[in-house]
């Protein structure tokens, strides 16, 4: 008998949900739109995989056919490509200050007469790290260059001494490694990217909406007729109000895995219906994250929201997926685990980058699972609010 | 005369307002100035060094132990673990106790005496580009390095030293990482990231000073109050109240954050004087632009805080802007951002002139007027509105 009774107050407070969120553009804005937007954008932003055709310059006083075969072999790259010759140096630096190349290579006078008479000539060149990812693609292209530059001269003086070609090679490049990307053989930027950037995004969102959807009750002073459709229980009153949201939310990362995994065709080798349970479980373990914060501040809504945005923004960084976590402060490295992008970031890496038994993710999930736990602390705060606290703007 | 007396008493009023309000002073005072130490801090040892790699090595002859030295001598890697099996190191990898496997084969010491070439695998956990990179510079490197000595030593051996020298780098190279010599992240990082902050704070502050208003005066933006009758006196006002706040708080990030952790710092002062005034105007008034979609306080959150992230990525600051699709770069100069963070790089980690960043400049001044012009008229229908309202 009381079981269906908090299942129709549940369905009640459901209802009013809807009404308000049906009042309300806002939530349309960060429920639907922004999150669709924002798959579309990433996708579309990095759909190259790889930035390509990055425009480099040549200071070349030297001028000979050698100077031209370094052009030629910078412009086979799929990374880099020759924008400009300049006369000096200092031209070619205003260029890099002007942003109209990234890097550029600097071949001094007399550099092949040097070299025909054996006496190891220097060529420079120069990339600008103030932009990462398109420096290091140059670094690592002009470094390919100016070794096969050298070793083009060695295999002329070995083929003068009668080595065939393969000797030649194996005298000039004993050693090979070779480089398994394991996974993400192509460095797809967008795999590795969107696959956390759009969570992120994501979590941020239901963090805000959830600690907006409930503050909104305090500040329209609507809390306590809310309160009594639940019947004064505090675990029916916000799971009725949240359960929406969860639906939605639920939905959209559903959306997002059948984006990536179906359309897209990144990589999932634990199977998208892992990684759909994943979500899911990140989703309402933000969710369960944003009431506990509200009930830590005991109903102040601007203090839980700045919480949140701090939260939800600091995660994209203490996620490690751009700066390892391993690199950071010890306190930070630690602090990460508070954070469900953290969590969804491992499991994704362990589940569907790298396909790994679910036995290895288990602490990410039990982490999840712990999150989800923390409303039952501020239970008796929430009573305290309901009854006792006002809005404060 | 009285004109300019009503915009500095817009002015007083909207900064005694700000003062009084905790929630906006949170977003222009507090955040600001927290936020940048936050983020170099967390950012602060800028390069990974010593990337845990497990080492399987079926060769175990002197010259593969010398690679493995080598690779381990490097700063980048650190091998943490000498695997008997394949099987063995991949365990470590689920472990995250290593983040890549070098395998050397059984072959590599014979392929090099027989004359042949013989193949190192690297394998990489791509849970982060930077592991990769470290594995890929370290183990390239080593077998450069190695590859010259075996040429000199197997096949072209000279008869001096400098001879053998020179055989072993006919030419030799130099590489220059400029304007960020070790190739850090802060330094990469947080010089657009000041900007965006700056950004995102005013669309938060004057978007929930916007929301405040409404609440107060039944969904109007502007105060029935005689002074607010000139949409055009109503817009300086309360954007003067912003840029003081702000040019501190840009003077602070120039400054003090720069210095305090050790970011370039090529700029002048004056140039970036004459550069962020047109930027923080162009913020100031995209702000009281998108301040009308804010019809309550907390509103301006859930718009505002999700797009730092795309911003950040549509600018050409992370992902390079000759990548970026043409439709994305449209949508990219409508914010203040994408100039703002582009030139403040330019100007302060590369030290460029206010001529080198003549494009941006443009492009700020460009979005200074038209935000002007479209807040004044946002302000001008709500006066209206009002007046209407009045007189029925």
């Amino acid at each position: 008998m009381k079981y269906r009774g908090i299942v129709e107050r549940l369905k009640a407070i459901f209802r009013r949900e809807l009404g308000i969120f049906s009042r309300r553009p806002i939530f349309l804005f960060c429920m639907i739109v922004m999150p669709v937007v924002c798959v579309v954008f990433f996708t579309s932003l990095m759909r190259a995989g790889l930035p390509t055709d990055l425009p480099m310059g040549l200071v070349d006083e030297d001028r000979t056919h050698v100077t031209r075969i370094l052009v030629r072999t910078m412009e086979t790259f799929e990374a880099s490509e020759f924008a400009a010759c300049y006369d000096s140096f200092s031209e070619a630096r205003e260029a890099v200050q002007r942003g109209e190349i990234y890097g550029f290579f600097y071949i001094p006078k007399g550099t092949t007469e040097q070299a025909m008479a054996s006496k190891q000539p220097r060529v420079s060149f120069y990339t600008n790290e103030a932009y990462f990812v398109p420096g290091t693609l140059l670094m690592k292209d002009m470094t390919m260059t100016s070794e096969i530059l050298s070793l083009a001269l060695t295999r002329e003086t070995l083929y003068a001494k009668g080595y065939d070609e393969r000797a030649a090679m194996a005298a000039i490049r004993p050693i090979v490694t070779e480089a398994h990307p394991l996974n993400n053989p192509t460095l797809d930027y967008s795999v590795y990217l969107s696959n956390i950037v759009l969570p992120g995004i994501l979590i941020l969102l239901i963090m805000l909406s959830t600690t907006y959807t409930i503050g909104l009750e305090w500040k329209q002073r609507t809390q306590r007729a809310w309160f009594r459709m639940a019947d004064y229980s505090v675990t029916t009153a916000l799971v009725g109000k949240l359960l929406p949201q969860t639906v939605l939310y639920a939905l959209m990362i559903v959306f997002y895995d059948v984006y990536l995994y179906r359309f897209m065709g990144f990589p999932c080798r634990c199977g998208i219906a892992a990684m759909m349970g994943i979500g899911i479980l990140t989703v309402v373990a933000s969710q369960a994250f944003g009431v506990f914060l509200f009930g830590v501040f005991s109903g102040q809504m601007r203090l839980a929201m700045c919480l949140s945005s701090l939260w939800g923004i600091l995660s994209f960084s203490l996620a490690g997926f751009t700066y390892p976590t391993t690199a950071m402060a010890p306190v930070l490295e630690r602090l990460a685990a508070l954070f469900p992008l953290r969590h969804y970031y491992l499991l994704y890496v362990d589940q569907a980058l790298n396909g790994y038994p679910i036995a290895y993710a288990w602490p990410s999930v039990v982490a999840l699972l712990l999150f989800i736990m923390l409303p039952l602390a501020v239970n008796g705060r929430y009573r305290a609010a309901f009854l006792k606290y006002h809005y404060k703007p | 005369m009285k004109s300019i007396r009503t915009v500095f008493r817009i002015w007083y009023d909207e900064l005694a307002d700000l003062f009084r309000d905790k929630g906006i002073l949170i977003f222009i005072l507090f955040v600001p100035l927290a936020y940048p130490l936050l983020y170099s801090w967390v950012y602060t040892n800028e390069v990974v060094r010593e990337v845990p790699a497990a080492v399987v090595d079926d060769s175990r002859t002197a010259q593969s132990r010398a690679f493995i030295r080598r690779v381990d001598a490097t700063p980048d890697v650190e091998i943490v673990a000498h695997c008997t099996t394949v099987a063995e190191a991949e365990e470590l990898l689920r472990r995250r106790e290593a983040f890549g496997i070098i395998r050397i084969p059984e072959s590599f010491t014979k392929d090099i005496w027989h004359g042949d070439q013989t193949f190192v695998g690297i394998y990489s956990d791509m849970s982060s580009m930077l592991y990769y990179k470290a594995l890929l510079l370290a183990t390239t490197k080593v077998s450069l390095e190695m590859n010259a000595d075996i040429k000199v030593e197997r096949y072209m051996h000279g008869t001096t030293d400098r001879q053998d020298e020179i055989q072993h780098t006919p030419i030799e190279y130099d590489y220059v990482a400029l304007y960020n010599p070790q190739s850090g992240f802060a330094a990469f990082l947080i010089p657009p990231v000041l900007m965006l902050i700056l950004q995102q704070t005013l669309l938060l502050g004057v978007g929930m000073s916007a929301g405040r208003t409404r609440e107060r005066f039944r969904g109007s933006l502007v105060p029935f109050h005689r002074d607010y009758k000139n949409p055009v006196s109503i817009v300086l006002g309360k954007a003067a109240a912003y840029f003081g706040i702000y040019f501190a708080m840009a003077v602070y990030a120039f400054t003090i954050v720069t210095h305090g952790f050790a970011l370039p710092q090529l700029g002048d002062l004056a140039t970036l004087t004459a550069f962020v005034t047109p930027f923080l105007l162009a913020c100031i008034f995209l702000a009281m632009v998108l301040s009308s979609l804010v019809w309550r306080r907390e509103d301006c959150i859930l718009l505002f805080v999700s797009l730092s992230v795309p911003l950040l990525f549509i600018s050409g600051v992370s992902w390079p802007w000759p990548s970026i699709p043409a439709f994305w770069k449209g949508v990219a100069c409508l914010f203040p951002s994408t100039f703002g963070m582009n030139g403040y790089v330019r100007i302060q980690s590369t030290g460029a002139t206010l001529s080198d960043v003549a494009f941006e400049l443009r492009g700020l001044w460009i979005q200074t007027g038209v935000y002007f012009v479209a807040a004044c008229l946002i302000y001008r229908k709500q006066i209206r509105r009002i007046a209407n309202r009045c007189r029925r």
